[in-house]
């Protein structure tokens, strides 16, 4: 495997790669993902603005990332953890050059099937296939982006009149305008990527687990599929595993059931519903119309939703302190990632303040089993606590959908949202 | 003269000074750090309060300002250039230069790198739609406006008012159906990108188009009443009776003292087609000046923000000297004191 100057790749580069990622100076989110095998948090002594200790991040040993051979690392982790093939996956980690010190840009070098030629924030990146790839293909010359900006319209104009050859993603109404076009094919894969109505349960309204299950009850997940998705998407069953996951485990379903929606808010002390304010973000727009499609289902068991729609700005300061938020997920290959990352006690981005040590120590056990059938077992107790006490209403998974060119050969939507163009062709 | 034009540019520094500590202040008060944004949701806290620091963000408002205002002036180097805050941002013209915009942290390049392109694409596309405004709405301002309440009058009037009345995205996304999908005439969009096939020329088009239809009838309106106001006065009536023809004194008479007020109007169009154009811009991805403030605004990229300020300010308060110039040439009556 050759760097794209001719010099072989070996394992100092790959440690070296690893070792600047975990350096919170470099502002990698990879760091994030190491947190807790490879990196470990540790107070600097100092204190902020506010009287908190200040945190800093380190290896948690010297031997976390070790060099074996040229051609081996090994990553040497302070507690198990079955995710790591799919972090080393996550797109933040490329392999970038030490001589150039990790440059990246035009003729930064690289061990990709492509150059990148030029680079332009707001217009376009063009990149230039390279003849001595270590992988199949590149079939294509030359391949590049444009930046279309964020009207939707724009994207239908370009394929319409076959300025570009595709785009990175097409939400269902543009698929539905770009019907009728005969050059142009729809590309459709299943994802997990989610949206969640997450609940504090410190809050005196959501405090009683019976008011969040009532609100799981309360919303009727096809419907909502087929009017905010136009039918581009799968029921979730609000414990954030999904049937696509390979560790998911099937539990009896559930759907809308209004008069045991009520009931248990009768119970939890609320006969008569009550009103709360919920955040969101109105772009993309599928978000909004989530926001409002849930809010009109609360309504009719007596919990009226007021929607604050928060620009993307201001959204992401407060997106783990609102008490009552509707939040989208990415994609994740993995279910005990996610589970990982938003509802463990404590974790960075546990947005729903969500502590159940039960669960936590579920999930622990969890991420040390390798196998995905035994790890479902072990999911099935997970499921089932999410359901009862945990902090989410969720609709459902996206089908995340885009459009080609027919004439572009090879392509395949992959969940991550990942574009493989070594194995495109283009028909002449 | 001269000293009227010293003050003149005097008081346009002054202007610029201060929309631009206004801009600073609001800026200030946007919600959202440009660490968070440039890092991203997932990117830890502690990552966002280093890279805060490494762009000195987190200094005194006064501070920051006085130092943006020195770095402008050419007084100190640009202290984001020193290699020693590890953000790998170099400007070739060098670290201290008069006009020396700063650090977009947005597109991660010097602000003079990319501000003056897209001023450029901007300039383009508002110019030639100037280009077109101009005889269009005098065309129809004059017409409409010789004869108040004639057939010619309604017929045009309605014209400008459902065009004016139809906004910038409805009409492009309208045309867009027209003569790209049903009549597959001319390009969607307008990267100003020749790889496709599609030539410069032929991507101007659609934008000039919305912009001109949108804004001719206004300015025609405006023709159109000060021509009634003209077409009323004895001199007219005079040249009327003297035997001159209606065309003879439209040409030598009314039209010049009818553009006397729209010619303000006209010029402060300028304006509208250069920072104003952001929808049209949106609509066919244009690569312009509005687009830019936008992203810039949104991603709190104050270099950006500034530099765009100060630009359009320098040009509202040319367009209104010109405005004023123009007077002089066009009414007798006004003169320089």
């Amino acid at each position: 495997m050759k760097w794209h100057s001719g010099r072989q790749l070996n394992a100092d580069d790959v440690v070296w790669n690893l070792k600047r990622v975990c350096d919170p100076a470099i502002g990698s989110s990879m760091l994030g993902l190491f947190t807790g095998y490879l990196v470990e948090e540790y107070e600097t002594g100092e204190k902020d603005d506010k009287g908190n200790p200040k945190k800093s991040s380190r290896l948690w040993s010297d031997k976390a990332i070790e060099k074996v051979d040229d051609s081996t690392v090994r990553l040497n982790a302070s507690t198990p953890q079955i995710a790591v093939a799919e972090h080393l996956f996550h797109y933040p980690m490329f392999i970038l050059d030490p001589q150039q010190n990790g440059s990246f840009g035009p003729a930064a070098n690289g061990t990709g099937p492509f150059e990148l030629v030029e680079y332009t924030v707001g217009k376009s990146a063009k990149y230039k296939a390279r003849t001595d790839y270590w992988g199949d293909g590149p079939h294509l010359a030359t391949f590049e982006f444009v930046d279309l900006g964020d009207s939707p319209g724009a994207g239908i104009a370009a394929m319409a009149s076959k300025q570009v050859d595709g785009l990175s993603e097409a939400d269902a109404v543009q698929i539905n305008s770009m019907k009728a076009f005969p050059h142009v094919a729809v590309y459709k894969v299943e994802t997990t990527q989610t949206i969640v109505a997450r609940m504090h349960p410190e809050v005196e309204q959501f405090k009683d687990k019976r008011v969040r299950q009532a609100m799981r009850h309360a919303i009727d997940r096809d419907k909502i599929i087929q009017t905010v998705l136009l039918g581009a998407g799968t029921p979730a069953e609000d414990h954030h595993v999904a049937p696509s996951h390979p560790e998911y485990a099937a539990l009896p379903k559930y759907g809308r059931d209004v008069e045991k929606a009520k009931k248990l808010l009768a119970d939890a002390g609320y006969p008569n519903g009550f009103e709360y304010d919920m955040v969101t973000r109105p772009d993309p727009i599928w978000e909004l119309n989530t926001a409002q499609a849930v809010a009109e289902q609360f309504k009719d068991i007596g919990v009226k939703v007021n929607i604050k729609s928060l620009p993307s700005a201001q959204y992401w300061e407060v997106w783990t302190e609102a008490p009552f938020s509707l939040t989208a997920w990415g994609h994740r290959p993995l279910a005990i990632m996610t589970l990982g990352l938003a509802y463990r006690s404590n974790a960075a981005w546990n947005e729903s303040h969500y502590n159940n040590p039960e669960f936590d120590h579920l999930l622990t056990q969890a991420e040390g089993i390798l196998d995905p059938k035994e790890r479902s077992k072990v999911m099935a107790k997970i499921e089932a606590i999410m359901q009862d006490d945990g902090p989410i209403v969720q609709p459902f998974w996206r089908v995340f959908s885009t459009v080609m060119d027919k004439k572009v050969k090879g392509f395949e939507l992959h969940p991550s949202q990942y574009i493989f163009a070594h194995q495109y062709g283009v028909e002449a | 003269m001269a000293r009227y034009l010293i003050g003149r540019l005097g008081l346009m520094l002054l202007t610029m000074a201060c929309a631009s500590f206004l801009v600073f202040a609001v800026c200030e008060f946007t919600p959202g750090s440009v660490a968070r944004k440039s890092l991203g949701p997932f990117a830890t806290q502690q990552q966002v309060q280093l890279l805060m620091e490494k762009l000195k963000a987190n200094d005194p408002l006064m501070v920051r300002y006085g130092r943006w205002l020195g770095v402008l002036l050419g007084l100190i180097p640009d202290p984001l250039q020193d290699p020693g805050t590890g953000l790998n941002f170099t400007d070739w013209r060098g670290k201290q230069y008069f006009g020396n915009f700063g650090y977009s942290t947005l597109n991660k390049l010097p602000v003079n790198d990319i501000i003056w392109e897209r001023l450029g694409n901007t300039a383009l596309l508002g110019g030639i739609a100037f280009l077109l405004i101009i005889p269009f709405s005098i065309l129809f301002g004059v017409l409409s406006g010789l004869k108040e309440g004639g057939g010619l009058d309604r017929s045009l009037s309605v014209i400008c008012i459902t065009f004016t009345s139809i906004p910038e995205f409805a009409s492009g996304v309208f045309l867009v159906t027209l003569f790209v999908i049903l009549w597959p005439l001319l390009p969607g969009t307008s990267p100003l990108n020749t790889d496709a096939g599609w030539s410069l020329p032929s991507q101007l088009v659609l934008p000039v188009a919305v912009l001109v239809v949108y804004d001719f009838g206004y300015v025609a309106r405006m023709i159109r009443v000060s021509m009634i106001g003209v077409m009323e006065k004895p001199y007219i009536r005079t040249a009327l009776l003297k035997g001159m023809s209606t065309r003879q004194v439209v040409l030598g008479h009314a039209l010049r003292n009818a553009m006397i007020a729209p010619f303000t109007v006209l010029l402060l169009q300028i304006n509208f087609l250069i920072s104003g154009v952001v929808v049209t811009e949106l609509v066919f991805a244009y690569p312009g000046f509005g687009r830019l403030i936008l992203e810039a605004s949104l991603f709190g990229d104050v270099a950006t923000i500034e530099a765009a300020t100060l630009i359009t300010v320098a040009i509202a308060v040319t367009t209104q000297f010109i405005g004023d110039l123009g007077y002089v040439l066009l009414d007798p009556r006004v003169r320089i004191s």
